[in-house]
């Protein structure tokens, strides 16, 4: 599975733009399962895409393999090991 | 304005410290007052909430009180008076997966020396107190609070379900007194382990929710203690303005002879127990100065009467607001004052409220000033 992160969050994982994370072949998780996991290594991007009850930020968009999960099933949508995972601050502001 | 960066003040040196809905400032001058720089932003883009300086004369500390609309809120801290940030990789103001509960903002942050050296206690939204005992850089919250049974009957205001004050008692370090919007002010007499409502004469004409009319949810805008005495308490009330001379056991309305009972901040003396300013603003549904003409309202006699200061201060046109924690006094003599607004402007008198200057205008909306003088 492999994180893209946007530049804001970078400093939270070495300067990556691209995470990987190796799981097994049949394994199956939620995406917040996956931050979770990813957080343990990175805890900044998981308090960052997370909240404190493990859902998605209301202003964070994530894609997993080109679908916002925001119309999928949220913090729910199933990732595999073979996800590309992209991590967006939504367009908002003023 | 003259930009001076990075900051290196001296004993007698003052800082306000600004928080806006696009970051945060620091102005800063020596003790007469005639001129402030300015530095910053810190923090582009986000807003800052709150703001405390730990005076320690060796390690003075600053801290804010962060949130990014997308990443989420955080209290950073600097030893370095602004130069460097740190900001802790897992965040520090967080909620037990247990309560149901997740940070929004962090809206009060509160040094507490008389209960621990280094322990700074922060107000959160939805409703929490959280203390920390290391000098701001971890937070644990007040379970007593977090379950407190009447939370259920709570009701947030516009500006959500905030703990926007903590006062720790100056003298007794088993007392504490928050004020929560809406649900009203609440003291503790054993240093967090159960809260009381303290809200007794306060007015409140609507009913409570429909699962609890008895209660009545107050919203608190500003409390503050008067100087030399914790027992008399000032707050500013939604509707109203009132008085305690006994801890916060009962209130008395003081807001006889001022044009408007509406407002959010409230600021006491620095010395004067008797002396108060408030900024009326026109009503609940329109807020903003009364007529146009921009009014501090001072009382010297603990509320039996008030006058207008507003020399200095624009008296036709103006239409702004001044929230809850953007109005604050400096401890020097003559008592200084500040306050900023939703419109940008930063104002300061050096002579107790007499007359007025503009030292910022076309700054973001202003959430919060402290002011602080350098030991």
């Amino acid at each position: 599975m492999r994180f893209h992160l946007p530049s804001a969050l970078r400093k939270w994982a070495g300067n990556n733009e691209v995470l990987e994370m190796s799981l097994p072949l049949d394994l199956r998780m939620t995406i917040a399962e996956a931050v979770i996991m990813l957080g343990r290594d990175y805890p900044g991007i998981r308090q960052r895409v997370l909240d404190d009850q493990g859902n998605i930020r209301h202003h964070v968009n994530v894609f997993v393999d080109g679908e916002n999960v925001r119309f999928a099933q949220g913090a729910l949508t199933q990732v595999t090991h073979a996800s590309e995972v992209r991590i967006y601050p939504a367009m908002s502001g003023g | 304005m003259e930009r001076i960066e990075p900051i290196t003040p001296q004993s007698g040196n003052l800082l306000l410290m600004v928080g806006t809905v696009k970051g945060a400032f620091i102005f800063h001058s020596d003790g007469n007052r005639r001129a402030f720089h300015i530095a910053g932003p810190y923090f582009k883009g986000q807003e800052v909430f709150s703001a405390a300086y730990l005076p320690d004369k060796k390690a003075p500390r600053m801290l804010m009180g962060v949130k990014s609309q997308h990443w989420g809120s955080t209290v950073c801290w600097s030893d370095d008076f602004g130069a460097n940030w740190h900001e802790p990789a897992e965040g520090n103001v967080r909620y037990p997966v247990s309560s149901g509960l997740s940070l929004n903002a962090i809206w009060a942050l509160e040094p507490a020396p008389l209960v621990g050296p280094n322990v700074v206690f922060a107000g959160a939204d939805p409703a929490a107190l959280y203390r920390s005992d290391d000098r701001g850089e971890t937070f644990q919250p007040n379970d007593a609070l977090l379950n407190h049974p009447e939370r259920p009957f709570w009701m947030p205001g516009f500006g959500g379900l905030c703990l926007h004050t903590v006062m720790p008692d100056p003298r007794d370090p088993s007392r504490i007194i928050i004020g929560i919007s809406a649900a009203g002010i609440y003291r503790s007499d054993d240093s967090g382990k159960s809260w009381t409502r303290r809200n007794s004469g306060i007015r409140m004409d609507d009913a409570g929710p429909p699962n609890a009319p008895h209660f009545r949810p107050q919203c608190a805008h500003k409390m503050r203690y008067a100087a030399k005495n914790p027992r008399r308490i000032y707050l500013q009330n939604h509707p109203g303005i009132y008085r305690s001379d006994d801890g916060g056991d009962s209130w008395v309305d003081i807001a006889k002879g001022l044009p408007s009972v509406f407002g959010f901040p409230l600021v006491a003396h620095p010395r004067c127990a008797d002396t108060a300013y408030v900024i009326p603003l026109t009503a609940d549904n329109f807020r903003v100065p009364i007529e146009g003409a921009a009014k501090v309202w001072r009382t010297r006699d603990a509320g039996e009467s008030w006058a207008p200061l507003g020399s200095g201060l624009p008296q036709q046109d103006a239409y702004f607001s001044v929230l809850r924690d953007a109005f604050i006094a400096d401890s020097l003599d003559p008592a200084g004052l500040y306050f900023g607004t939703r419109n940008g402007q930063l104002f300061a008198s050096s002579d107790e409220g007499e007359s007025w200057r503009t030292i910022a205008d076309w700054l973001p909306a202003v959430l919060c000033v402290k002011a602080q003088l350098v030991a």
